[in-house]
């Protein structure tokens, strides 16, 4: 899962592939504005058929974070 | 619509019931269902709120807080409120608690209509705000009074009269003292700001409403001109909807912050870089819905490269520049004006001057003054009513404004928000570990740069400098927005340069260490 995330963040910021490592922060770290970033998660809900909850993106902070919330979803 | 049989928000509501009946004025994704709504079912049951909040106070005048996402109930409250004579108080949903209740206070808020996220905050708001008498939720629920709930049981009830020159609303807004100030706006400012230009927009139009509706630019610009128009609104039910959004209601017309104009190029530009074969045009059409004839920009600098790119599309984008305080509009551009660099030409019945290089603005859309702030006032108005914006610029030979700075220190993101640096600077004051600290804005990130007081921290044997720094702005940022808070961290060996009368220089040669 994580190598398909890693190709659909590298539509949003331009960075090398091996900085998208599972601690990279999306904001700090891959430089992700905020809108990319809610933009980014609405994909994440169409590509893996899930509801990411408003209140939990807070909590999404590293990619690493969003491959376990999406696992922890499709559970 | 006759425009000049429009003097206040109710002649608005009124008119447009009157003009577009039972055309569709809003729609709300519900799940896969879509919920519509009415011009006449707006202005109906808007009157059911009005004779709710009649009942509740006896006809006298009330201030309301609104808080929450743009929705049916969310404006049958706002006009329910305003159309009656009573003032509307729309605050920023992202607000936190802390934030919330001293925006109610200095409202003078009696009423608060919430989000349903808001609940678990309401036994601080009840603690905090005892002034508040009644607690409305925007959706069904049986623990507090609701809207829908109003709308079964309180019979429409006609609004009284109301005068153009009336306060409809307050709206805070970010200011360079530290203190978000409330900006008064008239029902003749915001009627003003919805009749000053003709022919932008149509019953055929859909604009799909993507920005928060607390701030004067959606409202004016989505609701208050679709009213005018009769056109239809489609609700974002969230950021991370506009995508699928756009597919679906398949709009007409959008207005976005440059930000969302730069994701969605970068986006369509990835799927033409990886299928070179499909033109760009072809992936702009399904990327949109193919409806779109043209995005309107606002609340920061657009690049005109990025216009341009757009342009080449075949999407024009005609930005605008304005302020809270102008109800908003200032200029606005036509969506067929090929000027890319200036901010648009200045609307109808506004006029500009440039003093000392600042842009001057003085129109029957410029605020009453802040609430309960006359210093403030005295700083923004002259006394014959010319509202100094802050920024500086220019105006050429055919109307168009340009922008060349900003006078004031406000931090403006790519976002559209407005974050005043000195009410974060604000929550660094009283620590003995800390001589002084700037915040502005770095690589569009808010940074914070301290010089620690290195006295105290040897004499207390703290050697983790960086770590106690850090954790201050962790609490810090607990306390604020998202949009406000500090992403970097930089500390520096020597103390800020000053001005004479001793303060931080906003514009520092030297940058401290990034620590984070």
């Amino acid at each position: 899962m994580l190598e398909q995330i890693k190709e659909m963040i590298m539509n949003y910021v331009d960075v090398e592939a091996e900085m998208i490592t599972a601690d990279a922060r999306f904001i700090e770290d891959l430089h992700f504005n905020s809108y990319d970033f809610m933009s980014f998660l609405g994909e994440v809900e169409e590509t893996f058929d899930i509801i990411v909850e408003e209140e939990d993106v807070l909590n999404i902070r590293t990619v690493g974070e969003a491959v376990a919330y999406i696992e922890n979803l499709k559970a | 619509m006759d425009k000049n049989k429009i003097k206040t928000l109710r002649d608005l509501v009124a008119e447009s019931a009157e003009c577009y009946g039972d055309k569709t004025f809003l729609k709300e994704r519900k799940g896969k269902d879509v919920a519509e709504t009415s011009f006449n079912e707006l202005y109906e049951n808007s009157k059911r709120i009005n004779r709710f909040l009649t009942e509740k106070f006896g006809g006298r005048t009330v201030h309301a807080a609104l808080i929450g996402a743009t929705s049916s109930a969310y404006l049958e409250a706002y006009f329910g409120t305003s159309c009656s004579g009573n003032v509307i108080i729309p605050l920023d949903a992202q607000l936190k608690e802390e934030d919330l209740c001293d925006h109610l206070r200095r409202s003078d808020s009696e009423v608060i209509f919430f989000d349903k996220k808001f609940m678990p905050v309401l036994d601080s708001v009840r603690r905090n705000c005892p002034m508040i008498k009644e607690f409305v939720c925007l959706q069904d629920t049986d623990k507090e009074t609701c809207i829908p709930q109003i709308i079964r049981d309180y019979e429409p009830s006609d609004f009284g009269d109301v005068s153009p020159e009336q306060l409809a609303a307050i709206l805070f807004t970010s200011g360079t003292t530290g203190l978000s100030k409330g900006v008064m706006l008239l029902h003749s400012n915001l009627i003003d700001n919805t009749m000053c230009q003709d022919n932008e927009s149509s019953t055929d139009d859909v604009l799909l409403s993507v920005l928060p509706v607390h701030h004067v630019y959606c409202f004016t610009c989505d609701i208050l001109l679709s009213l005018r128009y009769g056109a239809t609104v489609c609700v974002n039910d969230s950021m991370m909807h506009i995508s699928q959004n756009l597919k679906f209601f398949k709009p007409t017309l959008m207005l976005v912050v440059p930000m969302i104009a730069e994701t969605i190029y970068k986006k369509m530009k990835a799927v033409y870089d990886a299928s070179p074969d499909i033109p760009m045009k072809t992936i702009a059409d399904n990327v949109f819905g193919g409806n779109l004839r043209g995005l309107y920009s606002g609340g920061a600098y657009l690049n005109p490269r990025l216009a341009e790119d757009y342009r080449n599309l075949g999407i024009p984008i005609a930005q605008g520049y304005g302020m809270t305080e102008c109800s908003p509009r200032i200029s606005t551009a036509h969506l067929d004006d090929e000027n890319l660099n200036s901010i648009g030409t200045i609307v109808n019945g506004c006029s500009v001057k440039i003093v000392d290089g600042e842009i001057w603005a003085k129109s029957p859309s410029v605020m009453k003054g802040y609430y309960k702030n006359p210093e403030a006032t005295a700083e923004a108005l002259t006394s014959d009513g010319w509202l100094r914006t802050g920024d500086l610029g220019y105006v050429d030979s055919t109307n168009h404004l340009y922008i060349t700075g900003r006078k004031k220190n406000l931090i403006i993101l790519s976002n559209g928000e407005n974050v005043s640096p000195e009410e974060l600077e604000n929550k660094f004051s009283g620590l003995e570990w800390l001589s002084e600290v700037l915040v502005y804005a770095e690589d569009g990130m808010i940074t914070a740069e301290a010089y620690l007081n290195q006295e105290f921290l040897n004499e207390n044997g703290i050697d983790k400098t960086a770590g106690i720094f850090k954790n201050h702005v962790n609490d810090i940022n607990k306390t604020v927005s998202t949009a406000k808070a500090i992403r970097r961290l930089r500390l520096r060996d020597v103390e800020f340069d000053k001005t004479t009368s001793k303060k931080i220089r906003r514009e520092q040669s030297v940058r401290g260490q990034l620590i984070s």
